[in-house]
């Protein structure tokens, strides 16, 4: 208490010149007093009440569109697991790799399908969501700049003789290898094989940007030095011998086998239909079959694989899911 | 720290006991005796903490002794050394920013620190050596040193003020670099130095002082300095803090001034009192300390649960081993219970973003940019001292958000206007006069005022003459002799003064306690009634006595109080015992009574406050019946309050104080208890249903109740107190000490429920509480600096405490809460997606979403919005806060972090987190999204639902958001184009730099699909769609709740003071 009675001060006139008279007044600006301008939100009952039933409105407008157009979609899956049995069974041994097996499935469209046709094929089980599996790729190999590039690719890297493999990495060696073909039953004795295309199955960006062959005039010796993964019957050049642009890493069932699904449950694009002849108008109502030659092992995990022939609308696929959840609220 | 580490490198411990010895100039003061060189450490100030060399090491020892920071480390490590799904890059770099932003804000601040110290250390000073003016470092000076300092110059150590160019030896300095004290103050050379102005005349001088070991209080010097002139014996003069010149003082309006080192280095005062405050740690850290606990719960749980699954699922061999997903041979051989320990920490890693790096970044801004807004707030601004509000911490804001109980207060009372009555004299004018004008003490203003308006005016000090015109405008001049100072123990205070007719006088003025047994007894009646009268409207009373004092009684008086302030050890006992002999048999003059008048609206913000549903206790130092009247006046006491009294004069009736103590406790407690029965829960609802009670209580019982607790049962005298104090609307607490206040403070934080306390005050005796309570607020007011160097927030005036807690705090606190709360809440919605794929991916810790969005979702997708929220969010208008206390009721008791809305929160967050995924997956069933027919991968699976996120999350925010400024609608609708912009551009281009070119134009091919499109618009309705029912839901039930909300009543002054506040 006491030092401030010893602490006389100055008198008025010193006191003048020590203190220092700058106004310290904070800067009156919206910012610093917090008085920006502002849009004050306030909802009340009746206004988000509004907006829920706009939006509810609009849900189910848009569910019903979405409704109309997915009952047009035809969709047909065939499950093959159990109708090719015996190929199954052969497949379980890998040591019957070399041995072919064919495999009829024969079954009656009750109505034709309109418009493009899709051809998938389907596995159940097939984890290809691994973390190791979906590393297991290189990416510098694929786009051709380095064709002998295996770094990430274990435990698919080297074949047994020390070669790297091209196209290296599980993805790549477990490519689905089953030929699909479609037979149109025309009657008992004339059987057309429904033509279908094989390419543009893939993203655009993947065939002409992601994937690319290394350059060499010839793609067998551009592939020269390297082994074809262990599980392929044939090396990547030969994937398809007739036609150039479809061969090699830019083929599109390589391409589309190498986008890796979300789920282990998948369906991947295999064909489309060529609408030629017989099928300008799409799938005529009628007999047909599938001649599948079975080379895809899945009863070794317990797996399944299905044909899925559909047509598709503007929204893709039969969002059946899509319409009904628009429809509800 | 600095103790520490200034022991080592000065005197050890033993030495700081007792005194130390300095030779002025370092000259042996006679031959005779041998002079030995006592070792002090040098002027060299060290305030950096880092060198160059030990900067990366120690810097970041410290910032990793942060648990967060740590627990971040530790997962950074785990991704480099196991093999983890996701890159050691998507947590080190967010890791990496912040220590590095954190190391160079810490590194810059030390090397300002460097800077600033070698500017004083190497700055220039004059030294006078061998009677030479020597140009040195300051960091050179040693102990003993005659140091040279001119005008505007700071001094560079504690100096010894030895003689001024002035004649009378003084010297003017401002010291507002140590206390904020800006005016000057006069400090005094020893009388027999004064003549030594040359540099030959004061290198001759022979002088030993002899002055206490460094101590860190700024205001107490105790030393002696013994002067061997022509050897003749040594003079010995008394130094106190008038004479000692403090570093980082400066000179001013003197030419130049020669003073003698005493204390150098980190040895001088003003590097003592440099030390860290202690940290205080607001609810809502601990809050968010709690949260963390509960999520790194989540995630050991989640890492666990995962785990475990990941080897049931793997005990049948195809789901192992797959043909086409065949082990390494280096897997195989990997021993199983490693194997599982490394997944474990896998999936830690994996989900370890539930715990943001970010979320303590954007705390820490939000808490830094958002002090600002108190320093720069208008309302705050006082013209009479010229400045604003002053944040010395910014970990608090959200506190004031929090004072749930308790608030104390003190000094309502800062005098504006003066009364004194007529019966002073005039040597009652002179008595104050000698006081000055610019006393820190308002009450000695106001008297010398008060003088003048009767006719007599102070003139000044001249040469040791006290001048005073009277009322005939002549000077009568008075010769100080001594000041017999005031201290809070006596109360009073005497100046000894000579008149010009040769009369010696005593004239005290104290409080009417202190001076009434000091009287002849015929005297007090007649004043008494005045003072008590005065006393019990509510004015400060001081009585005013005089005594004549014979030549010879002086002689012996005179030697005595030299003596006294001669004495080195026990200065002020000595001179307490002196004074109290002096102060004898003395005649009562009159008694002068000052108006304590209320600040400006102190009475409208205590009745917010209290409408605020804060209890409110004043603890002051007064005495009583003043600070019952001030209660009064400031209407925390209404007539119609029950005044509970426990005070001397209840308890003084009965022969056993305790006894009539307990009696009291127990009766009051019954009253209370009757009428609050055990089963109120809500005391808010209970005070204004109820009678109100306010309890009254002084010091001294106070100390009983406190100190008996040695006696067995005694803790019930506590323990009943405290239950009293609980139920009264209002304590008064009068006669209190400073260190009680703190008691007070102390014993109400550890209460039941630990309630969150606030402090304000504005003197010194008020540091102590400022410094104990969870927030400290100081009033840069009249009474020295002191209360808002040590506060955590100062303001200037009492009724800014309004808009301070009731706009600023509940706006922090609701802005903070909500920040946190939201923080935890994207976080889960972000990985409880990651957690669910794993269930369809084998437990094979595969992300679900790419690197790239894993590392830039708290940084950059969803970090500015809700910094914006954080900083610039008014829920509701700051007008309507501060008019509208009750509404601070409403986030009383941390209210927004407790159980209820977090567990709201966070099952908000994991509903939103299985729409997201279940919702997609749903998609994903169909045959094709696209009209093409071509298939999307899981890349794509996992940009749809972080697409969702982004704008689920970002959107309840917006749904959030009530005041949208322009910086809202920027970072909101911003964060979502940069999303989608850098989606583009990500996917856009193959980065030559990754492996893996997963995002290769996924999210263009992605919005290509209409299914897709109408699934995330779905998906983000149905997110939201319980957050706007909850809004519906709410203004609904405000709408059935609000009749009788204005049947309530009305507190009637508010409508007075917001026409008046702004």
């Amino acid at each position: 208490m006491s030092e401030k009675y010893m602490w006389v001060t100055c008198r008025t006139r010193m006191k003048r010149k020590c203190q220092n008279y700058e106004s310290r007044l904070p800067d009156n600006t919206a910012v610093k007093q917090q008085q920006l301008p502002a849009f004050r939100l306030q909802l009340t009952a009746s206004e988000i009440l509004s907006g829920f039933f706009a939006i509810g409105l609009f849900c189910l407008g848009m569910g019903i569109i979405l409704l109309l157009s997915a009952k047009s979609i035809k969709e047909v899956e065939i499950n093959y697991t159990e109708k090719c049995a015996t190929c199954a069974k052969l497949r379980e041994e890998a040591t019957n790799f070399d041995k072919e097996c064919n495999c009829s499935i024969s079954f009656y469209l009750p109505q034709k399908m309109e418009g493009n046709v899709y051809l998938y094929y389907k596995l159940y089980g097939f984890y290809q969501n691994l973390y190791r599996y979906i590393l297991s790729r290189s990416n510098i190999q694929l786009v051709g700049a380095d064709v002998k590039d295996v770094r990430n690719c274990a435990p698919f890297r080297t074949s047994d003789n020390g070669l790297p493999i091209a196209p290296c990495g599980a993805i790549a060696n477990s490519m689905f290898n089953d030929t699909i073909v479609l037979w149109y039953n025309f009657n008992s004795s004339t059987h057309i094989r429904v033509p279908m295309v094989r390419t543009e199955t893939a993203w655009w960006t993947d065939k002409y940007v992601k994937f690319q062959n290394p350059a060499f005039q010839n793609l067998s010796s551009a592939f020269a030095g390297t082994a074809k993964p262990p599980n392929w019957p044939k090396p990547v050049y030969e994937l398809d011998e007739n036609d150039p642009g479809n061969n090699g890493f830019i083929n599109d069932d390589f391409i589309v086998w190498m986008r890796t699904a979300a789920f282990p449950n998948f369906k991947k694009l295999y064909r489309r239909l060529h609408r030629i002849g017989n099928f300008t108008e799409g799938l005529p109502a009628g007999s047909y079959s599938f001649i599948i030659n079975y080379n895809f092992p899945v009863s070794r995990f317990q797996g399944q694989k299905a044909v899925v022939l559909s047509t598709l609308t503007w929204s893709g696929g039969s969002s059946l899911f899509l319409a009904l959840t628009y429809v509800e609220p | 720290m600095f103790r520490r580490s200034l022991n080592r490198f000065c005197a050890g411990e033993e030495k700081r006991v007792g005194t130390r010895t300095v030779f002025v100039g370092n000259h042996p003061v006679s031959e005779t005796e041998a002079y030995i060189a006592q070792k002090f450490c040098d002027n060299r100030i060290i305030s950096s903490k880092y060198t160059l060399w030990n900067f990366l090491p120690k810097n970041l020892f410290e910032q990793f002794r942060r648990i967060a920071n740590f627990y971040f480390l530790i997962i950074f490590l785990i991704q480099v050394t196991v093999d983890t799904p996701t890159s050691p890059i998507t947590s080190g770099l967010p890791l990496f920013f912040v220590i590095t932003v954190t190391a160079i804000k810490q590194g810059y601040e030390d090397w300002l620190r460097h800077r600033a110290d070698n500017e004083v250390n190497k700055s220039t000073v004059y030294i006078i050596e061998n009677a030479k003016r020597v140009k040195k470092e300051s960091e050179k000076i040693k102990v003993g040193d005659i140091v040279e300092v001119q005008a505007d110059e700071t001094f560079p150590c504690d100096l010894i003020l030895l003689s001024s160019c002035t004649v009378d030896g003084t010297c003017y300095v401002t010291t507002a670099s140590l206390d904020g004290e800006s005016n000057c103050k006069t400090h005094y050379a020893v009388r027999d130095t004064i003549e030594l102005r040359t540099v030959e005349s004061i290198d001759n001088l022979r002088a030993a002082i002899e002055c206490e070991q460094p101590q860190p209080d700024l205001y107490k010097f105790v030393g002696r300095i013994n002067i061997y002139s022509n050897s003749i014996e040594a003079v010995a003069r008394s130094l106190g803090p008038e004479n000692l010149l403090l570093k980082g003082a400066t000179l001013k309006n003197t030419k130049k001034i020669y003073g003698v080192a005493v204390y150098t280095g980190m040895e001088t005062k003003m590097a003592l009192n440099y030390q860290g405050k202690s940290q205080k740690r607001s609810a809502v850290e601990k809050s968010i300390n709690a949260f963390l606990i509960v999520y790194l719960f989540i995630l050991l749980t989640k890492a666990a649960i995962c785990t475990t699954l990941k080897y049931v699922w793997q005990s049948t061999p195809h789901n192992d081993e797959p043909w086409y997903n065949q082990k390494t041979q280096k897997e195989r051989e990997t021993w199983k219970v490693l194997k599982m320990f490394t997944d474990f920490l896998s999936f830690m890693v994996l989900f370890n973003f539930i715990i943001p790096v970010s979320m303590y970044v954007t705390v820490e801004m939000q808490k830094f940019l958002g002090s600002f807004f108190i320093s720069w707030d208008n309302d705050f601004y006082d013209e009479e001292i010229n400045e604003g509000a002053l944040v010395n911490t910014s970990d608090l804001n959200e506190e004031l958000g929090q004072n749930r109980e308790e608030l104390f207060l003190r000094a309502l009372c800062l005098c504006h206007t003066v009364e004194v009555k007529p019966n002073d004299t005039v040597d009652g004018v002179t008595e104050s006069s000698e006081l000055t004008y610019m006393s820190s003490s308002p009450d000695e203003i106001a008297l010398v005022k008060g003088a003048k308006k009767y006719g007599f005016t102070f003139v000044g000090v001249q040469n040791g003459y006290m001048r005073v015109e009277n009322q005939r405008k002549e000077i009568e001049e008075y010769e100080l002799l001594h000041t017999l100072n005031f201290d809070a123990v006596r109360r009073r205070m005497s100046v000894i003064v000579k008149t010009q007719t040769g009369d010696i006088l005593l004239f005290c003025k104290g409080a009417d306690s202190a001076v009434f047994p000091r009287v002849q007894n015929h005297e007090i009646d007649l004043i008494k009634v005045h003072v008590e009268h005065n006393a019990m409207e509510g004015y400060r009373t001081l009585c005013i006595a005089f005594k004549e004092i014979a030549p010879d009684d002086y002689e012996r008086v005179n030697r005595q109080l030299i003596e006294a302030k001669m004495a080195l050890q026990d200065r002020e006992e000595k001179m307490e015992k002196v004074f109290d002999e002096i102060e004898t048999d003395m005649h009562l003059i009159g008694a002068t009574a000052v108006e304590d008048k209320l600040q400006d609206q102190a009475a409208e913000t205590i009745e917010a406050l209290h409408a605020a549903g804060l209890k409110v206790w004043v603890l002051t130092g007064d005495k009583m019946e003043t600070a019952k009247s001030t209660c009064y006046a400031c209407r925390l006491f209404q007539t119609n309050t029950e005044l509970l009294e426990l005070t001397t004069k209840t308890i003084e009736e009965s022969e056993r104080k305790e006894d009539r103590l307990h009696e009291l406790l127990t009766e009051y407690r019954k009253k209370l208890l009757h009428e609050f029965p055990k089963s109120t829960r809500s005391l808010k609802k209970a005070w204004t249903e109820h009678q109100e009670y306010g309890l009254i209580i002084d010091g001294s019982t106070l100390s009983l109740i406190l100190n008996s607790s040695q006696d067995s049962g005694s803790n019930n005298y506590k323990s009943i107190f405290l239950q009293i104090c609980m139920k009264c609307t209002a304590v008064l607490c009068c006669r209190m000490a400073p260190l009680q206040k703190a008691q007070i403070v102390r014993m109400v934080k550890n209460l039941k429920g630990s309630p969150i306390t606030l402090s304000i005050g504005d003197g010194a005796n008020d540091v102590s509480m400022i410094l104990e309570s969870h927030v400290g607020i100081g009033i840069k007011g009249k009474e020295g600096r002191q209360a808002s160097r040590n506060s955590d927030y100062a303001v200037p005036k009492f009724k800014h405490l309004k808009k301070l807690l009731l706009a600023h705090g509940h706006l922090y606190y609701v802005r903070i809460a909500h920040l946190v709360q939201y923080f935890f809440y994207k976080n889960l919605c972000f990985i409880l997606p990651q957690f669910l794929y794993q269930f369809f991916c084998g437990f094979s810790q595969q992300p679900l979403y790419d690197a790239a969005y894993l590392t830039m979702y708290n940084i950059c997708f969803t970090s500015l919005p809700i910094l914006a929220y954080s900083l610039l969010e008014q829920h509701i208008n700051i007008d309507t806060l501060t008019s509208d206390p009750r509404l601070y009721m409403k986030i009383s008791g941390n209210a927004m972090l407790q159980l209820g809305p977090f567990l709201y929160w966070t099952f908000l967050a994991a509903f939103e987190g299985t729409v997201f995924f279940f919702g997609t997956y749903f998609l994903f069933q169909t045959t094709s999204l696209d009209e093409n027919g071509k298939v999307y991968g899981n890349w794509t699976f996992g940009t749809i639902i972080f697409t969702i996120l982004v704008f689920t999350v970002t959107l309840k925010l917006a749904l959030d958001t009530r005041f949208w400024t322009w910086i809202n609608h920027l970072v909101i609708w911003g964060s979502l184009a940069f999303y989608v912009f850098f989606s583009f551009f990500w996917g856009g281009i193959i980065w030559p730099f990754l492996k893996q070119q997963r995002m290769y134009f996924v999210f263009a091919q992605m919005l290509s699909s209409v299914s897709v499109w109408l699934t995330i618009i779905l998906l983000i309705f149905v997110s939201l769609s319980p957050e706007m029912l909850r809004i519906v839901l709410r203004s609904v039930r405000r709408r059935s709740t609000r009749n009788p909300n204005l049947e309530l009543p009305m507190l009637l002054s508010y409508k007075h003071i917001d026409s008046g506040y702004r």
